[in-house]
C-alpha cells in the first residue's frame, strides 16, 4: 500500500489536510467536477497549452489540471527546502570544481573516466570563470515521497527545467476557483518567483556590462513544447523574449535587433540546449542559435543562464555521486537521500539488474520526459526482453532503481475522488545564495496505479500548497 | 523593441483588419446580388480583390458562384487571405508576441480562432453569412477596444495601429475601386442601380448615417467618394487612415524615409481637392493610391522591421 498524504493508515485524516477535508464535506458533491470544467475552459482560452512531439493530430494540448490541492505542512517543507538548496549548492560547487581543478577527482570521490567519458562534459568550459561562480541559476529537483518522513530525490534537472509556469498558473486558477479555501488556509505565496529570478539574473551580469544590465529570455520559438512558459516568464519579468535570429555577436558582445537599431544584451536566460546555442561551436545544423555566442561567452561579454555544460551534473549516472558531493564540498550530511541506484556500467550491479528487470525501473542515463525508460512491474514480458537487448547493447547508458511506492494524493477522476501517485518539483534559484519559493509543481499520474507522472505520458498537475503554520 | 516583435504586431493587426474588411466586401456583394435580376455571380467578383485574388480562386474553384466565392473567401484554409486564413495568421502572430500584448488581447484572438476553426460549410449556412460577418466584426471591434483601452502608448501600440491603418487604407481603396470605371469629378448624377451600389458600399463601412449627416439625400458617386476619400473625420476614409499613419510614423522616427512617403501621400489628401484628384478618373486615382500604399508598406518594412 502506498502512503496516502491525506488519509492515514488508521483511516483518519493527516493534519495538513484536516481543514481541507472539512471543507470538502461541506460542499455539494458536484462542485469539484463543475469547477474542473471551468478550469478546463479557462486554460484553453488562456492558451496554456503544450505541444507534444510526434503528435500530429493535436499539436497543442492542455495539461490536465486537478482541482484538489497537494498540501505540505510547514515542518515538512522546512526540511525539503533545506535539502533541495543544499543539493544545488553542492552541485554548483561540483561544476565549478569540475571545470577548474577537479579536486573531487583527485580526492578519488568520482572516477576521472566518468567525467571525461561523459558526452555532456564541455571542454570549452574548462578554466572559464563565470559571473559570481554561478552555474546553476535555475534547478528543478524532482522529489518523491514514500512515507511519513521518507522523501527521496529522484532526479536533478540542471539544464533548463520547465514547469514553473504551471506552478504559478495553477495557483492563480485555484484562487479564482476556490477563493474561500484560501481564507481557511494560510498558503505560502509563490508569486514572487519571477521577481526573484530577475533579481538573480541581473546580479550575474558580466564584467563587460555597462550600466543597467539587459536580461533577455531566449526561446527556440513558438513551436517548442514549452513556448507558453517562455512567453509567460518573459512577460512576468518584463524582459524581451528573443529567438536566435533576433541576436547577433559583434566584437565578442551580443546585440539584439530592435526597431531603434542594435541593443546590447548582458544576460541570456536561455531555454535552449547547449548543442543549439551556437552553430559555429556546437551543432552546425542549428538554425536556432547565434553565431559567435560561445566566443562572446568565453570572453566575458555575456552571461548564459544556466551556464554551458551543466548537463554533466544532472545525468542519472552522476546523480549517484551527489550525496558524496554534499559531504565533499559542504562538509554536511545530505538532508535528502537519493533513491538507491544501480549503475549498469558495473558488472556486478548489471547482473543483479538483468535478473530483476521485472521489479525495477530502468532509465537512460541522459533521458528525460519519461521517454526511453522501462517500468518493470507494469511491462509485458516482450517489452522487458526488448529492453534487455537494448541494455546489453550499451550497458553504460542505463541505471536502475527500485520501483518506489510513490505517495498518493486524492484526485478527481471520472468516478469521483480517488488516490493517485504524485511527485514534486520545487525550483531552486541561485544568485548570491540558493533560494526556494515555497511551492513547486506537483505532477500526478492520472491513470489508476500508474507511476509515470510526465505530462508527455498522460500526467496532470496539481497546485502545491505549503502551509505557513502547522495546525496545532 | 525587437524588430521581429514589431513585425508580428504589425501583421497581427493587418490580418485582423483584413478579416473585418472581407466581411464588408461580402455584405456589399450579398446586398447587391439579392437585388439583382440576373448575372448575380458577377456581384461576387469584387470580394476576390481583397480575399485572395481572382487567379488563385480560378485555379481551385473555376466557375464563379455565390457559394464558391463564399467558400473561398470565408473558410478556405488554403487561402491565406480568407477570413479563416486571416484569423489564423492574426492568432499566430499574436502567439509569437504574447508576452508583449495584453493577455486579454491574446485570449480574445485565441478564442476567435478556436471558434472559427470549428466552423465548416454546413455550420456556416446554418448560422447564416450575415450573422457570421457580424460576429467577425464584433471580434474585430473587441480587438480594437482592448488595444485602445488597455495598451500603453508605446512602440508596441504604434506598430499595431500602423498595421490597422495601412490595411484599412488599402481595403477602403479597393472597395471604392469596385465600381470606379467611368467615375469622374463631374459624376454628380446617379441612376437607381448606381445609387443602390453606393448605398451598399456606404452601409458596408457603417458610413450611411454619416453620409446622410454630411451630404443629405444627394447620393452620387462623387459625394460617396468625397466621404470615403477626403473627409478626415470619417474613420475609414483614406484621409483619416493617412492622418494616423503619418502621425504614427512621425512618433516612431520622423526622419525615416517611410515617414516622408506617408507625409507626401497625406498632404495630397489634406491639401488637395477632389475634382483635381479625380481629373483622370476614379479608377486611375485608386490604382495610383494602391501603388503608393504598397510602396509605403515596403518602406516601413525596410526602415523598421528588418533592422
Amino acid at each position: 500500500m502506498a502512503f496516502d498524504e491525506m488519509k492515514s493508515s488508521d483511516g483518519g485524516v493527516r493534519s495538513p489536510y484536516q481543514a481541507y477535508e472539512n471543507w470538502l464535506l461541506s460542499v455539494p458533491p458536484d462542485l469539484l467536477p463543475r469547477k474542473n470544467e471551468q478550469a478546463d475552459a479557462l486554460f484553453r482560452r488562456l492558451g496554456i497549452t503544450f505541444a507534444v512531439y510526434g503528435d500530429e493530430e493535436g499539436t497543442e494540448r492542455l495539461i490536465p489540471f486537478d482541482p484538489i490541492p497537494r498540501i505540505i505542512a510547514a515542518t515538512e517543507w522546512k526540511r525539503l527546502s533545506a535539502g533541495c538548496c543544499q543539493r544545488v549548492r553542492a552541485l554548483n560547487a561540483f561544476l565549478k570544481d569540475l571545470y577548474h581543478g577537479q579536486d573531487i577527482v583527485k580526492a578519488g570521490v568520482i572516477p576521472k573516466a566518468h567525467i571525461l567519458g561523459n558526452g555532456l562534459y564541455r571542454p570549452e568550459m574548462h578554466g572559464l570563470d563565470v559571473a559570481r561562480d554561478v552555474y546553476i541559476h535555475i534547478a528543478g529537483i524532482d522529489v518523491v515521497r514514500t512515507g511519513e518522513s521518507e522523501f527521496f530525490v529522484l532526479e536533478d534537472n540542471l539544464r533548463s527545467p520547465s514547469g514553473v509556469s504551471y506552478m504559478l498558473e495553477n495557483r492563480a486558477m485555484m484562487m479564482r476557483l476556490f477563493p474561500d479555501l484560501f481564507t481557511r488556509h494560510h498558503v505560502a505565496a509563490v508569486e514572487s518567483y519571477p521577481d526573484q529570478l530577475l533579481k538573480n539574473l541581473r546580479s550575474v551580469a558580466p564584467a563587460a556590462c555597462e550600466g543597467d544590465p539587459t536580461v533577455v529570455l531566449m526561446t527556440p520559438g513558438y513551436h517548442n513544447s514549452a513556448y507558453f512558459e517562455h512567453a509567460f516568464l518573459a512577460e512576468q519579468m518584463g524582459i524581451e523574449l528573443v529567438e536566435g535570429r533576433d541576436l547577433f555577436v559583434k566584437d565578442k558582445l551580443v546585440y539584439m535587433r530592435t526597431t531603434q537599431g542594435p541593443k546590447r544584451v548582458d544576460v541570456i536566460y536561455r531555454r535552449i540546449d547547449d548543442d543549439f546555442l551556437d552553430p559555429d561551436a556546437f551543432n552546425p545544423e542549428s538554425a536556432l542559435g547565434v553565431r559567435g555566442l560561445l566566443e562572446a561567452y568565453r570572453a566575458g561579454g555575456v552571461t548564459l543562464a544556466n551556464a554551458i555544460g551543466t548537463g554533466v551534473a544532472d545525468d542519472k549516472a552522476t546523480y549517484t555521486y551527489v550525496p558524496d558531493m554534499v559531504r565533499f564540498y559542504l562538509g554536511e550530511e545530505p538532508i535528502l537521500a537519493n533513491v538507491p541506484t544501480w549503475r549498469l556500467e558495473r558488472e556486478d550491479e548489471r547482473n543483479y539488474v538483468l535478473e530483476h528487470l521485472a521489479e525495477l525501473v530502468v532509465k537512460e542515463v541522459q533521458g528525460a520526459g519519461g521517454y526511453g525508460m522501462l517500468v518493470g512491474p507494469t511491462s509485458s514480458k516482450a517489452e522487458i526482453e526488448a529492453f534487455r537487448a537494448r541494455i546489453l547493447d550499451n550497458p553504460g547508458n542505463y541505471i536502475a532503481q527500485p520501483t518506489l511506492a510513490l505517495s498518493t494524493v486524492p484526485t478527481l477522476v471520472d468516478k469521483g475522488i480517488a488516490p493517485r501517485h504524485v511527485d514534486l518539483r520545487p525550483y531552486v534559484l541561485m544568485g548570491e545564495t540558493a533560494t526556494l519559493v515555497p511551492g513547486g509543481l506537483t505532477r500526478v499520474a492520472l491513470r489508476e496505479g500508474s507511476l509515470v507522472v510526465n505530462s508527455s505520458q498522460g500526467g496532470g498537475t496539481k497546485d502545491t500548497w505549503v502551509l505557513e503554520d502547522d495546525p496545532c | 523593441m525587437l524588430s521581429r516583435t514589431a513585425d508580428h504586431l504589425y501583421w497581427m493587426s493587418r490580418y485582423m483588419e483584413r478579416a473585418e474588411n472581407i466581411t464588408r466586401f461580402l455584405e456589399v456583394a450579398n446586398r447587391m446580388a439579392m437585388s439583382a435580376g440576373r448575372d448575380r455571380a458577377a456581384y461576387w467578383r469584387p470580394v476576390l480583390t481583397i480575399a485572395g485574388g481572382e487567379a488563385a480562386f480560378a485555379e481551385s474553384y473555376g466557375e464563379r458562384s455565390a457559394g464558391s466565392v463564399i467558400e473561398f473567401s470565408v473558410l478556405d484554409p488554403a487561402n491565406s487571405s480568407s477570413i479563416y486564413g486571416s484569423l489564423r495568421a492574426a492568432r499566430e502572430n499574436a502567439h509569437a508576441v504574447r508576452s508583449v500584448i495584453p493577455s486579454e488581447l491574446w485570449e480574445s484572438l485565441n478564442s476567435t480562432w478556436l471558434e472559427t476553426r470549428g466552423l465548416d460549410g454546413p455550420r456556416l449556412r446554418d448560422q447564416g453569412l450575415t450573422s457570421f460577418c457580424e460576429w467577425v466584426r464584433e471580434r474585430s471591434h473587441q480587438f480594437r477596444g482592448i488595444t485602445y483601452g488597455t495598451m500603453l502608448r508605446d512602440e508596441a501600440f504604434h506598430f499595431l495601429r500602423l498595421g490597422t491603418f495601412l490595411e484599412r487604407a488599402d481595403n477602403t481603396a479597393r472597395l471604392l475601386g469596385v465600381r470606379a470605371t467611368g467615375v469622374k469629378a463631374d459624376s454628380t448624377e446617379a441612376d437607381a442601380d448606381d445609387q443602390m451600389h453606393w448605398a451598399a458600399v456606404l452601409k458596408s463601412v457603417s458610413a450611411f448615417k454619416a453620409f446622410r449627416t454630411v451630404h443629405g439625400d444627394n447620393l452620387t458617386p462623387v459625394t460617396a467618394v468625397d466621404l470615403l476619400v477626403m473627409r478626415d473625420d470619417m474613420p475609414r476614409s483614406l484621409h483619416a487612415c493617412l492622418d494616423q499613419v503619418s502621425l504614427i510614423l512621425g512618433k516612431l522616427n520622423p526622419t525615416a524615409e517611410c515617414a516622408r512617403l506617408a507625409g507626401a501621400a497625406h498632404a495630397q489628401l489634406h491639401w488637395g481637392r477632389l475634382d483635381q484628384l479625380l481629373a483622370r478618373g476614379l479608377s486611375r486615382f485608386i490604382a495610383d493610391f494602391l501603388t503608393a500604399n504598397n510602396a509605403l508598406g515596403a518602406r516601413i518594412h525596410e526602415d523598421f522591421l528588418l533592422a
